[in-house]
């Protein structure tokens, strides 16, 4: 091909057009990148987005005008980018954000952080919630993160369906029909049963995580050995995939969004923040849905931490900072804004969480997941757990997806998570 | 710097006469003395040196170690190699990654070679269709999976609407073994098949239209010039596409990674229902970064590398074969 104008013209439009994709796929990682550096001057602060109030965070700044605040929201895989930083040994915040569900990792390399007890943190948590402040704590007793936010679960369900089905919709008459996972199987097949298009259960992995959290073990033991082929797992398992074969599963985990906005699912469980997916996935059901206490008892998904990384220098004010910034009218504050569910028991009394929910139908959201942040069972989560449970979480969708047999799955899943939890070190 | 001495370096480029020892010259023995073109060649290989060839070499080396990417690294001889040969998941990974390509390239190749034929025999617009059959190509993969993810999706999308429109019943796409895969394929294809066809555009028109006329003049159909002419002529431009999309499929990551990765903390990276969409790569990256277990992903990642070399060696043997 000749190189005229045209051609060329033709060739620089499409090499823009290239480049314009090629940043398209970075902004995301962008934020305010650099300003929250590590540079020896000011105090860096990493977290996410909607991972803490960004109000509460600019007012930071000016509570503590001394110290140079530098808040830097880090975008993309936040646990992936602390960890590379740690292990570089240079720009390393002085105080960074940790999700509850990396909090076990991090906590198996507890001398990259800070003991916070070492600064007053164990006079805050002897009114704060035990089980939560246990989930940063090493064996050894260090307090590695201070508590942001929760996830206590619930029963979350659709009134308007219930009434439809001639089913209760009161939150108490509702909880307690579904006190056992029998029980709640039951309504849901009365439900099911006269509102055919709807389904109590939206995936077996939906009900799996929630039962799995009721258990004394999970998928790895506190002394490191395999414990996901336990009977008390078996039952877990039996129980989940009942759903299946009573056929009140939804089988919708590549589809919530839609399933939700078009009542399949009439039923689901989840944490406080996943009354935020709902109301994204399906605006125009508000006012429909209810909260109640799911079966047997609540658990508890995911509740991020602050910690201080071991580099930091100034680690007294680095706490003072993070004690101002979880203080208990701060984290009303950030549920207001963002709503991020207090770890403070102390916060559920302040007006912005004991008000109604309009998307819940004016229901005080907060009498049903107060007392359930209280109940939550203490349970040991190793640093391998998550890989570990992957093995289960796949043959479930077997299950549910292609007609696999239970007990098959059941077998091939604990022969699976055994081969996943050698390769990482698990007795 | 004179243009002399440049001339100079450059013929001692080339090869001295046979038998005559290498003359050790000044030059020879002070390299300094070429720096200017030592640094105009440098940004290649600095920036090969830091992303190329030293992942290379510290992936083979932590392929022999157990790492959580922060702990002190431990020697692991060759346990890692020893998981992945009895590793049914990289197994299911191998078989998906195969299927998948196939799936993709096959099809993608004939309707790109159609594609050119139709824009070769185009009069007006030429560079219209050329544009468009170009934009996907350059268009972000992550927007066009999550496009794509809603076309598909089990309960409202396009096409199952479609299907219920003309009587069919709609099919549950993104559960299925074999469904996840053609929703794999189906993307792929639209993102390469206007690729592939400019670059046969580009062969047909290295084809003499006398060639041609000679054809019609001996009575040839158009499907007779097109098996008979336009393939055997294009065969090298055709072997280069399929060794492309070899490289290309066998190391799809992205399309199941956006597809099956959304709804993220419990199982990340799994590969959708059924794990029918864990490509290779995926695997690796699920290993590495949401397991921590960077030894086996450099494991993983260098059985990929057997895997795809092993494809090309095949594709060398036919290419070679066609050339005698």
């Amino acid at each position: 091909m000749n190189l005229s104008r045209r051609n060329l013209l033709l060739g620089s439009g499409l090499a823009a057009l290239g480049a314009g994709a090629l940043s398209a796929c970075s902004t995301s990682a962008g934020g305010s990148g650099g300003s929250g550096g590590g540079s020896s001057s000011g105090l860096a602060l990493w977290y996410w987005n909607g991972g803490l109030s960004d109000k509460v965070v600019e007012a930071s700044k000016t509570q503590f005008p001394k110290d140079d605040i530098k808040p830097n929201k880090v975008g993309g895989d936040f646990k992936q980018k602390l960890q590379t930083t740690l292990t570089g040994g240079s720009f390393i915040p002085q105080i960074t954000g940790v999700k509850g569900e990396d909090m076990p990792f991090f906590r198996s390399v507890a001398d990259k952080f800070t003991d916070l007890n070492e600064f007053g943190a164990k006079d805050i948590a002897a009114t704060q919630l035990a089980w939560k402040w246990a989930e940063a704590q090493t064996s050894d007793g260090k307090q590695l993160g201070f508590p942001i936010d929760i996830g206590p679960t619930a029963t979350f369900y659709r009134a308007d369906i219930l009434e439809q089905a001639g089913l209760t919709s009161d939150p108490t008459a509702v909880a307690a029909a579904t006190t056992t996972w029998d029980d709640y199987y039951a309504f849901g097949q009365e439900l099911h049963g006269k509102v055919p298009a709807s389904f109590p259960v939206p995936s077996l992995a939906t009900v799996f995580q929630i039962i799995v959290g009721q258990l004394s073990n999970r998928f790895v033991s506190k002394d490191n050995t395999f414990t996901g082929g336990s009977d008390e797992m078996k039952q877990a398992w039996d129980t989940t995939v009942k759903a299946q074969a009573l056929g009140i599963n939804a089988n919708a985990g590549q589809n919530l969004g839609p399933a939700l906005a078009a009542g399949t699912i009439a039923m689901d469980l989840g944490a406080a923040w996943h009354a935020l997916d709902i109301s994204d996935a399906a605006p125009e059901t508000k006012g429909k849905w209810r909260i109640a206490n799911n079966p047997v008892k609540p658990t508890n998904f995911g509740g991020s931490f602050l910690t201080i990384p071991s580099a930091t220098k100034d680690k007294q004010a680095a706490f003072d900072v993070i004690k101002w910034i979880l203080s208990t009218d701060n984290q009303g504050q950030a549920f207001t804004d963002a709503t991020i569910f207090p770890a403070d028991p102390a916060a559920w009394k302040l007006p912005a969480l004991t008000g109604g929910d309009e998307f819940f139908g004016g229901q005080k959201t907060i009498d049903i997941f107060g007392p359930a942040g209280e109940k939550v069972p203490e349970q040991y989560v190793a640093a391998s757990d998550s890989a570990v449970s992957a093995a289960f979480y796949n043959e479930l969708t077997n299950v549910e997806a292609n007609g696999k047999n239970p007990d098959q799955a059941w077998t091939d899943a604990v022969a699976a998570a055994k081969d996943i939890a050698s390769r990482q070190g698990v007795k | 710097m004179s243009s002399a001495s440049l001339d100079r370096g450059f013929r001692r480029s080339r090869s001295r006469p046979p038998g005559q020892k290498p003359a050790v010259t000044g030059a020879r023995r002070n390299p300094l003395r070429f720096w200017p073109q030592y640094m105009a060649v440098s940004p290649f290989f600095l920036l090969f040196a830091a992303f190329g060839l030293f992942p290379l070499v510290f992936s083979a080396w932590l392929a022999f170690h157990r790492w959580d990417g922060i702990s002190p690294v431990t020697f692991a001889g060759f346990d890692q190699f020893r998981f992945l040969l009895a590793d049914a998941t990289f197994r299911k990974a191998v078989v998906n990654t195969i299927i998948i390509w196939i799936m993709a390239t096959v099809p993608m190749l004939f309707m790109s070679l159609g594609l050119a034929s139709m824009l070769n025999s185009v009069k007006r617009f030429k560079t219209f269709y050329q544009v468009v059959l170009f934009l996907p190509s350059v268009t972000s993969i992550v927007a066009v999976v999550i496009f794509f993810k809603a076309i598909f999706d089990n309960q409202v999308g396009v096409v199952n609407q479609v299907l219920e429109a003309v009587g069919l019943s709609g099919v549950q796409w993104l559960n299925g073994y074999w469904t996840i895969k053609i929703v794999l394929a189906v993307i792929m294809t639209w993102q390469w098949v206007g690729y592939n066809a400019i670059i046969y555009y580009a062969g047909l028109q290295a084809i003499s239209g006398e060639v041609y006329e000679a054809a019609k003049i001996d009575g040839a159909g158009v499907l007779r010039t097109f098996w008979s002419i336009t393939v055997p002529l294009l065969r090298p431009v055709i072997i280069f596409t399929v060794v492309v999309s070899t490289i290309g499929g066998m190391q799809t990551f992205a399309e199941p990674q956006v597809l099956f990765g959304s709804n993220a903390s419990i199982n990340p990276n799994s590969g959708g229902p059924g794990q029918a969409g864990l490509t290779m790569v995926l695997y690796f990256y699920q290993q590495a970064f949401n397991n921590n277990n960077y030894g086996y992903g450099a494991a993983i990642a260098y059985g990929v590398f057997a895997i795809v070399a092993v494809f090309t060696l095949i594709n060398w043997r036919i290419t070679a074969r066609a050339e005698k």
